[in-house]
């Protein structure tokens, strides 16, 4: 039986009927066309699906909608505030921190969250803080970079 | 991968959702973070008719502290916040650990004590999609009668792969149990059945509600070593948790508790670590409980990475390392002078 459900996407509430059994992925992407998530083993493994829930990073592909009822959540489309890039995305870009891009909006919300909790992270808090974020192209050492940059870290 | 459909119920108090999966026995489930959950119903190895959400209870999502009664921790508290609270970091070291050992800083923060010690156990044959599992017979844990892993075997061999179990047994932990009728307080061991196939001895409409720690004693130290391929999302190939307490200044051993998990079909306590308390040499404490661990320990061969008897080579060298690692905390917290 569906239930109607309010959720807070990026700042815009939503007010949507869904089936208890579907995804928080399957809605930002189906139901809101947020396609910025992205479904990679959509088995809880390797962080593509992230999103901010709540001020947490969570799993979309683990999560039923259901349950997020009034929740505040931010995906990768709202980083950039009124068109100005997020200083992540910024320096992502700058570093050549993208390469096939699919594991891209999954690391920036992880790192956010960091940023956000720590505002001067190690090297080895970074590599913690996106171990739930499998690139595969393995271009993990320009991301690394890229979050120690915009934290204005030293990156050697 | 879709999940099938099931009807969603939101009870509005502990009572009502014992009774809820009470009435509706093997046809309703609990779901609290569901990191484990999810992925049950994703590959269709349960099917319940009706989901319990547990996360309409908030008061399950407390921590509190005092001297006399130790920790008490609810059963909905994320990994993640476990992991970040000052009490749990400065009195309970390994317990922050070894949350932030558990899967990844998503899973973290997802998934909840009490559903980590709930997790359910795993098996190369079984944690996998329908269509895999088309080429095989079912095993004991899908309800048929062979096992995969152990050719031949009558019984269900799935391991016990939770994180925070260990720990919390050899922190002596107890948890609160609640059911339709109220509630009662088990030692944590009594959670495990130590049968694959229904690993814990939870019976329909009971929840685990809270979990209790005991505060920690003086001159204790303690340590969670955790093996895997990978060092992050992997669940443990072998995890070893460790707690010892010194006497005074002589460094005799007072107390000491070893854990395994990742090993047998439930988390295992090491017997032989009671009959050494007195002892004062370390050098014959260490190798009583690796050799001791060792004997207990049973890893086969349905885990992703590493083979059997690597693991359980590396049961002996991480028990070893995990007791040295103890005694080293418990001496700097002034137990040895």
């Amino acid at each position: 039986m569906k239930k109607t459900i309010t959720l807070h996407v990026n700042g815009d509430v939503y007010e949507l009927s869904v089936e208890p059994n579907e995804t928080l992925l399957d809605v930002l992407r189906e139901e809101l066309a947020l396609t910025g998530t992205k479904k990679g083993c959509d088995s809880g493994a390797c962080g593509a699906c992230t999103v901010i829930v709540d001020g947490e990073p969570i799993l979309s592909c683990m999560t039923l909608a259901v349950r997020c009822q009034y929740k505040e959540i931010t995906t990768i489309e709202g980083l950039a505030q009124d068109g100005v890039l997020h200083p992540l995305q910024k320096s992502a870009i700058e570093r050549g921190a993208v390469q096939c891009g699919f594991c891209t909006p999954g690391w920036l919300l992880s790192a956010k969250i960091l940023l956000e909790n720590n505002p001067a992270p190690t090297r080895e808090e970074v590599r913690t803080a996106i171990a739930g974020n499998i690139c595969r192209c393995t271009g993990y050492k320009r991301i690394e970079e890229a979050i120690l940059a915009a934290a204005g870290q030293n990156t050697e | 991968m879709k999940v099938p459909g099931f009807e969603y119920a939101e009870p509005e108090s502990i009572s009502e959702c014992c009774k809820l999966l009470e009435e509706q026995g093997v046809n309703a489930r609990a779901i609290a973070g569901g990191t484990n959950l999810m992925m049950t119903l994703k590959n269709r190895l349960k099917v319940p008719k009706m989901l319990v959400d547990l996360f309409c209870l908030p008061e399950l999502n407390q921590i509190r502290y005092s001297e006399e009664e130790g920790l008490n921790v609810g059963a909905l508290v994320s990994l993640r916040h476990l992991a970040a609270n000052a009490v749990v970091r400065g009195k309970y070291p390994i317990l922050a650990r070894a949350a932030l050992d558990v899967g990844s800083p998503q899973i973290q923060a997802m998934g909840t004590i009490g559903g980590n010690l709930c997790q359910d156990t795993c098996c190369l044959y079984y944690n996998r999609p329908p269509m895999w599992r088309q080429g095989l017979e079912p095993c004991h844990k899908l309800g048929g009668d062979v096992c995969h892993a152990i050719p031949g075997s009558k019984t269900c061999w799935a391991t016990y792969c939770g994180d925070l179990a260990p720990v919390l047994l050899v922190l002596r932990a107890r948890i609160g149990v609640a059911d339709s009728k109220g509630e009662k307080v088990i030692p944590l061991s009594e959670l495990y059945s130590g049968d694959g196939k229904a690993p814990l001895t939870l019976q329909p409409g009971q929840v685990v509600k809270e979990v209790q720690v005991p505060g920690p004693s003086a001159h204790s130290g303690g340590a969670y070593l955790k093996l895997r391929v990978r060092k992050t999302v992997d669940y443990p190939l072998l995890g070893v948790a460790v707690t010892l307490a010194l006497e005074g200044a002589h460094g005799i051993l007072k107390d000491v508790k070893v854990a395994l998990t990742g090993v047998e079909k439930a988390p295992l306590l090491i017997e032989a670590a009671d009959e050494l308390k007195g002892e004062k040499d370390t050098d014959k404490v260490i190798e009583r409980l690796a050799e001791a661990a060792y004997k207990q320990a049973h890893p086969i061969n349905n885990t992703y990475g590493l083979t059997p008897k690597y693991r359980r080579d590396m049961v002996r060298v991480y028990v070893r390392s995990a007791v040295h690692r103890s005694m080293e905390a418990a001496i700097k917290k002034g137990g040895v002078a």
